[in-house]
């Protein structure tokens, strides 16, 4: 791995500034069907949402590609807490790569409840999904409500001294408003964007495409709703010392330069994955080329380095 | 998952080494790749980019290898966008082709394999046929159904088989020495008219007691054939395999995206499509 990609996040010290999102890639271990795929080569994988009892998500179809993009929704789809942690975790490779926990309660109270597991165990980190659109209960019902998303963080607060990073969703007015009290309630880092909510429709049918009726969008179609957010939040998350996993629609190492740019430490990578596999080793090398040939050590001296007009 | 399943798909550059055009807009695409072409038993799939605008990839059976010269053929239909622009390569195109994927069918040592596919459904069972062509502790009986021209030249058939109504059969299967019918309800030239269930019931209808105990049904196909299928082996008592279809994102197991629901001894369970499949016990998705 190219040295100048080392990268620290919310204290840990990462390969790569490359995360791989929860939803994309299952429990850490099914990219590594490909060959010449290893989570060697990024500095985390965030896990599959994961909720206190298991859940069998929603009904097919589950998703649908739209122009530039994907609709999804899986619902939650995970095994549950305890199954996680007995189970899969305990196969997780931890000298390959750090792992995060995203986490997912339809009550502030089991949010907490899940912190407080996953505070036991050796996982790296925990993310609070506060911005999932494809549950009916708990999930963007949270996340579109700042004092919601600053109990949730609280509670996890109080719950676990592992770093907690908040997602947020695109889907509410001021998301700026919505970090700031995150940052209150004690969030190491913030993950901008989730999904944005969205529907196709079948002209023969006259259903919508998926089971669910809407879905979450991602894909490069989101890549400018995505950059902006991050800006937005970087202006409050930069006081605090607070870094941002910038992500929504990155494919390349210029994508990913844009989200640094405007305000994030880190990058996540998630609907690319699916259109190029071995995508990650390009973004990396892209990267690192970047960096160089602006003589830069390192990632953090490119953060949130926008020049506005 | 365990780290066993690790490194055992490739993503690879094919090369278009054929590209024929049949009736129904049917195509079938010869493409380069000796790992694919090793590695792919019957039922697995391939994960297709399918041009430079459309960016998900779409899933498609293997039909057949040639591990000599390092190629498979794929057999498909276009029925959207994405088929379509795959109907535009040409012979010498690239293209980036992501496979072999999933659990295949488990061929079993029943001694009776009835082979039944369905329209662009064919292909894994052409694929089981190639596999057993040359085992003479099989006795394969293929049956293929179409309701638009099959996608080869059907021809009069010289292998004899017991099932009372007589079809032609398909060129490759012949070569082969494979048994096999035709059905489809349009009235074909020397073929059946009527469901590849009928078929199969004429077929079945022959076995002796012990015949019947040594079938093993393999199927693959639109939804409505399939759960027929399904019910008829019911009604004979016979383990069933289908391989399913669902809409796909990463085809690896990451996304959980193509899901169908199965019945378990836990209860029912959602079952990715891509990796736990697409070959699954009928009776655990019909009941
Ligand atoms: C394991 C597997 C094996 C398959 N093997 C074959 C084959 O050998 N030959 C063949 O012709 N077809 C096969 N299919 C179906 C083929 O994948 C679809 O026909 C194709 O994806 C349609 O894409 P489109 O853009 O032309 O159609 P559209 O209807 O425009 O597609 C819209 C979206 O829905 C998805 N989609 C639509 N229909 C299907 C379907 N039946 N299955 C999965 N996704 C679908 C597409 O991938 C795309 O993302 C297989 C599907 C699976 C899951
Ligand atoms: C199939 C799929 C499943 C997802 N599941 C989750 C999830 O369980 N929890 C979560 O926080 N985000 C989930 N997401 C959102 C992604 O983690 C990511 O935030 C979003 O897709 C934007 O990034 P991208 O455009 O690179 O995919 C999912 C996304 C996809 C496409
Ligand atoms: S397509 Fe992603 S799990 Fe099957």
């Amino acid at each position: 791995m190219q040295n100048n990609l080392q990268t620290s996040f919310c204290g840990m010290s990462l390969n790569s500034p490359i995360i791989l999102l929860s939803g994309c890639v299952g429990f850490g271990e099914e990219y590594t069907r490909i060959k010449g795929f290893s989570n060697t080569k990024v500095g985390a994988v965030c896990l599959k949402g994961t909720t206190l009892e298991p859940r069998l998500g929603n009904k097919p179809h589950r998703i649908a590609e739209t122009a530039n993009g994907m609709l999804n929704s899986i619902g939650l789809q995970n095994p549950g807490t305890e199954i996680v942690i007995d189970e899969i975790m305990p196969s997780l490779k931890k000298n390959e790569t750090k792992f995060i926990i995203n986490i997912s309660g339809s009550s502030v109270e089991e949010y907490g409840e899940i912190a407080k597991h996953f505070d036991d165990t050796d996982i790296d980190a925990v993310e609070i999904n506060i911005s999932c659109p494809n549950v009916k209960e708990g999930g963007v019902a949270f996340g579109n409500d700042p004092e919601m998303s600053f109990r949730v963080v609280e509670i996890c607060r109080k719950n676990t001294t592992k770093p907690i990073i908040t997602k947020l969703s695109p889907n509410q007015t001021d998301i700026a408003k919505n970090a700031a009290r995150c940052i209150d309630a004690g969030s190491d880092g913030l993950a901008v964007i989730n999904t944005v909510t969205g529907m196709a429709v079948d002209i023969e049918t006259r259903k919508p495409v998926i089971g669910n009726n809407r879905g979450g969008l991602s894909g490069p179609s989101i890549k400018p709703i995505a950059l902006l957010k991050v800006h937005q939040v970087y202006q409050v998350s930069k006081k605090y010392n607070i870094p941002i996993i910038g992500q929504g629609g990155i494919t390349s190492a210029n994508d990913a330069l844009e989200f640094i740019i405007a305000g994030a430490a880190t990058i996540g990578v998630g609907t690319a994955l699916f259109y190029d596999p071995l995508v990650c080793e390009k973004i990396n090398t892209g990267i690192s080329q970047y960096l160089s040939d602006q003589s830069l050590s390192g990632v953090g001296s490119l953060v949130g380095t926008l020049q506005l007009n | 998952m365990t780290s066993s399943n690790r490194e055992t798909i490739s993503v690879n550059d094919c090369q278009v080494l054929a590209h024929y055009k049949y009736d129904g807009e049917q195509y079938i695409l010869t493409l380069s790749s000796s790992e694919i072409a090793q590695k792919t038993i019957p039922g697995q799939f391939v994960h297709i980019t399918v041009s430079d605008v459309t960016a998900m990839r779409r899933p498609i059976s293997v039909m057949s290898v040639d591990e000599e010269n390092g190629a498979f053929d794929l057999l498909y239909k276009i029925v959207g966008e994405g088929t379509r622009q795959l109907a535009e390569c040409k012979v010498g195109d690239m293209l980036s082709v992501i496979g072999p994927i999933g659990n295949g069918f488990r061929v079993t040592d029943k001694k009776n394999p009835l082979l039944i596919g369905g329209g662009v459904g064919m292909p894994p069972i052409i694929a089981i046929a190639q596999q057993i062509k040359n085992n003479n502790d099989y006795n394969p009986f293929v049956i293929l159904g179409s309701e638009v021209p099959f996608p080869f030249t059907p021809q009069p058939s010289e292998i004899s088989n017991t099932c009372p109504s007589k079809t032609h059969t398909m060129p490759i299967l012949e070569e082969w020495n494979v048994a096999c019918g035709l059905a489809s309800l349009q009235g074909f030239k020397g073929v059946y008219k009527g469901y590849v269930t009928d078929l199969a019931k004429e077929y079945l209808d022959t076995l002796s007691k012990e015949g019947l105990s040594q079938v093993g049904v393999y199927s693959c196909g639109p939804h409505p054939m399939l759960e027929a299928v399904a019910k008829l082996a019911r009604d004979y008592n016979l383990p069933c395999q289908v391989s399913l279809e669902e809409y796909m994102a990463c085809a690896v197991g990451g996304c959980a995206g193509c899901v169908v629901e199965v019945q378990t001894d836990d209860g029912p369970a959602m079952k990715r499509v891509c990796v736990d499949g697409p070959v699954f016990d009928a009776q655990s998705v019909f009941s």
